[in-house]
């Protein structure tokens, strides 16, 4: 029964902290003002270019190395791949549900495409994915024998406390800097930040790039836990889960990180259920959509009470009334 | 003098916007410390102008002086270095930030949490409390400004000015939002700044205030400045001649009344709020075709429930409305546009008006279903375009781009204008008037008072309910006072005095009629 707890808990955090990195990603871009319906799209491009950037430092080194460099360029991937949603909604004024759901689209063909040219090219070989492995695990001593509790400290991923460090970092900014500070104002009245003497789109164009690069390291993070490889299949709607979850969260970081821990544990609870009723693993599929069931529950409970940003999706205009 | 003299100097300053001449050639000078006020009427070009010196846009032609040195104001950051602060008609608050948080934002003071920079909150609200000591300007620094009135979220605007040490205040229209309880302290805060050495200017087309506390006064008319008065040496009247451009009759012009029969008849009408409490309680009174009957009141005692009832905007939950006999406290809005009643609401911006509609879509949202506008259920835009025309020219409704303008982007005189337009041309036999001239200069008070007068003699009841006494006198035939919802008094207007009407309102007398 131990066993099985653990195994929900070690699966259910390896799963909540990627989507929770990605949901601070999402507050930080709709506080600033800009919708963004993109995370998808950004997680993938910077999974893509982490995993490119893994594969081939593998061909001449071995070690942890290739593991941290490519997060880093995973970070770098979804930032840029960010700047043309910023682009877009900012410079453009765009729709910007239209310019996230194009932003998805096009992450998904390019990168598919990509990878099938850099194989041929770059590696010499045919494929559409870049082959990863999953990352090495660690327990640390003493913590993880605390009962129930301890399965936080076993079989840990090395993502996960990069995820955690950059969570702390990234909530102290948004609530503790003067930065945060205007950036959560641009997405309430930004003429009150404009009469401030600060630029607003500018604001918004980092905290989109922001959300950008916070989703990269979601996006390699689930490139090196859930499928072992960069392909396609990294677009299963992991975006949209990480937005219910900042909505559930009523745009605040704390909060969210509550709803990404129960899509989690939902999650992992699913599988271990499946597995104790000894069912077919084709029911794994059934289970994957806990999370989604989960969500369209939870909408009924907190549409009413969440208020999203005043000026979410409004491009800013200085002499609009 | 030195060049000290004057703090502001504008030179021939010219802005032109695509279809109009929004200042030509001003030039105004202002001294340090004394409260300057811009006078004119709606759409005279005063915003514009201090705009300008607040840097939002730059003047085509024409020069402007800080301390008697030449400066080029691109943004309002500009004129915050310049010392320049300014308080939009329009507030620019973050709704879900403390006091003390909007002041700092732009300007935050910081401190170090160990090796890194983070916003000082407890000093930022130390600061903010003793600048609102400073200066007599109470608030709470920890206060949230969703949960502030609007005259406290003025005095946080003010701060904010003066929190980046603001030398020289603009304040556009500062007092259209508020009470006239606020209206006296605000002045005073005004004067209080001045006291301390501050320049203010005052953009505003009310009078009164600038008899008040202002030492001169610049009038504007069509953008151009026609004089620059000193305000303790002129009168009212000779300020309102300028500023519209003729003379202005304060009491509207009105032939003798003749009554018809009963139009609207009220039997006791209940209405309650949101909190299930009798706003508008057991009220009865009729309307005769050919009468202005003014119902008078401090705000709140039950007026917007009363009007909004008649136009069905809010349900009756007790008692009749009586249309030429006709009982239609259950019909839909648009039945009773059908069965004869006009409503101008009070709230021009979300109810009158869908501001982002054209003028000519405004114009039409009574009668586009009708067979002259639509066929088989299609809009005939040709029939709406010659409908629009044909209204703003009876009306002389101004806008830039004729019928096709954006509403938003029109003068609040303009956009009332459209309202009154589209209600009156339906051609009721009841028109209820609710605050029609709120916000507007006299040249378009005036303009309506005689509309009213117009619909009365064409043979309309006409219901005009208004928190401002002069124009209820001005224009009614009989005056019913409401106190807690109830009609305290109703009277023919030539037997009632003033301080007769304020007691009513008070509720100190009352209760003998019905």
């Amino acid at each position: 029964m131990t066993e099985l707890l653990n195994m929900m808990i070690i699966d259910g955090l390896s799963f909540a902290l990627p989507l929770f990195i990605m949901a601070i990603g999402g507050i930080y871009s709709e506080k600033s003002g800009i919708t963004n319906l993109a995370l998808e799209g950004f997680q993938g491009v910077g999974a893509f270019t982490g995993a490119f950037a893994a594969v081939f430092l593998a061909q001449s080194m071995t070690g942890a190395l290739p593991y941290y460099v490519s997060f880093l360029c995973a970070i770098i991937g979804g930032g840029v791949f960010a700047l043309l949603h910023a682009l877009l909604c900012i410079r453009f004024r765009a729709n910007q549900v239209i310019s996230g759901v194009v932003m998805n689209i096009l992450a998904m063909a390019m990168t598919t495409f990509l990878t099938k040219r850099i194989n041929a090219a770059v590696f010499g070989h045919a494929g559409n994915k870049f082959l990863l492995g999953t990352s090495a695990r660690f327990t640390v001593p003493v913590l993880s024998d605390i009962p129930v509790l301890g399965a936080v400290f076993t079989d840990v991923y090395p993502f996960e406390v990069i995820i955690l460090v950059v969570a702390v970092v990234m909530s102290y900014v948004l609530y503790r800097t003067p930065f945060g500070l205007r950036l959560r104002a641009c997405g309430d009245n930004p003429h009150s930040v404009d009469a401030a003497g600060v630029d607003v789109n500018r604001v918004r164009s980092v905290a989109v790039v922001i959300s950008g690069c916070l989703s990269g390291i979601a996006g390699m993070s689930f490139a090196y836990s859930i499928s072992a490889n960069f392909s396609a299949d990294i677009y299963l709607g992991y975006g949209y889960l990480s937005i219910a979850a900042l909505i559930f969260g009523n745009w605040t970081i704390l909060p969210a990180f509550g709803a990404c821990l129960l899509f989690g544990l939902a999650r992992s609870g699913g599988t271990v259920l499946i597995q104790q009723l000894g069912l077919p693993s084709s029911y794994n599929d059934l289970v994957r959509i806990l999370p989604y069931v989960l969500t369209l529950v939870l909408l009924i409970f907190f549409s009413r009470s969440n208020r999203s940003p005043r000026a979410l999706g409004e491009p800013y205009e200085k002499g609009k009334r | 003098m030195n060049e000290q003299e004057f703090i502001v100097e504008m030179r021939g300053i010219t802005k032109r916007f695509p279809g109009i001449t929004a200042n030509d050639g001003v030039s105004i000078q202002i001294r340090k410390g004394e409260i300057y006020a811009i006078l004119g009427e709606n759409g005279a070009g005063k915003s514009t102008l201090m705009s300008m010196l607040f840097g939002m846009i730059e003047p085509d032609e024409g020069e402007i002086f800080i301390r008697g040195k030449r400066e080029r104001i691109d943004s309002p950051r500009r004129a915050t270095q310049l010392s320049i602060g300014m308080v939009h008609q329009h507030f620019r608050l973050v709704s879900n930030y403390t006091v003390a948080e909007n002041i700092i934002l732009g300007m935050e003071p910081e401190k170090k949490c160990g090796p890194f920079p983070m916003v000082d909150i407890a000093g930022a609200n130390a600061k903010v409390a003793a600048l609102s000591e400073r200066y007599g300007l109470q608030v709470d620094p920890t206060d949230v400004i969703e949960d502030l009135n609007v005259a406290t979220r003025q005095r946080v605007e003010i701060l904010k000015m003066l929190y980046r040490e603001a030398e020289i205040l603009i304040f556009d229209e500062p007092t259209a939002v508020l009470t006239p309880q606020e209206i006296a302290a605000f002045l005073d805060i005004v004067r209080g700044l001045r006291d301390q050495g501050k320049t203010v200017i005052l953009i505003t087309h009310k009078l009164e205030e600038i008899k008040q506390v202002a030492d001169r006064c610049a009038i504007l008319n069509r953008g151009k400045l026609i004089s620059v008065m000193d305000v303790a040496s002129s009168t009212t009247s000779d300020m309102a001649r300028m500023m519209v451009g003729h003379e202005v009759s304060f009491s509207t012009p009105k032939a003798p009344p003749h009554f018809g029969s009963p139009v609207l008849r009220l039997e006791n009408l209940t209405v309650k709020n949101a909190a299930g409490f009798n706003s508008v309680n057991s009220v009865s009174f009729e309307v005769r075709a050919g009468e202005v009957l003014g119902i008078a009141g401090v705000s709140g005692n039950g007026q917007n429930e009363l009007a909004d009832a008649i136009a069905g905007l809010q349900r009756c939950h007790g008692g009749k409305i009586i249309l030429n006999g006709r009982d239609i406290s259950n019909l839909s809005i648009r039945e009773r546009v059908e069965a004869g009643v006009a409503y101008i609401p009070e709230d021009r911006h979300n109810v009158g008006l869908v501001l982002d509609f054209t003028l000519r879509d405004n114009l039409m949202l009574k009668q586009y279903y009708r067979a002259r506008f639509a066929h088989r259920h299609v809009m005939d835009e040709i029939a709406f375009d010659e409908y629009g025309k044909e209204l703003i020219g009876r009306y002389d409704i101004r806008s830039n781009q004729g019928d096709a303008t954006i509403t938003r982007s029109m003068s609040g005189g303009n956009q009332q204008k459209a309202v009154i337009a589209r209600e009156l041309d339906l051609k009721t036999p009841l028109v209820v008037f609710m605050q029609p001239t709120r916000g507007l200069d006299a040249g378009a008070v005036s303009n309506i008072h005689r509309q009213i007068i117009a619909e009365r003699d064409r043979g309309a009841a006409v219901l005009l309910i208004s928190l401002d006494l002069d124009e209820i006198l001005d224009c009614s035939d009989t005056i019913a006072i409401i106190f807690q919802g109830h009609i305290n008094k109703i009277a023919p207007a030539a037997s009632l005095t003033v301080e007769e009407i304020g007691l009513y309102m008070m509720g100190v007398k009352g209760g003998e009629a019905a």
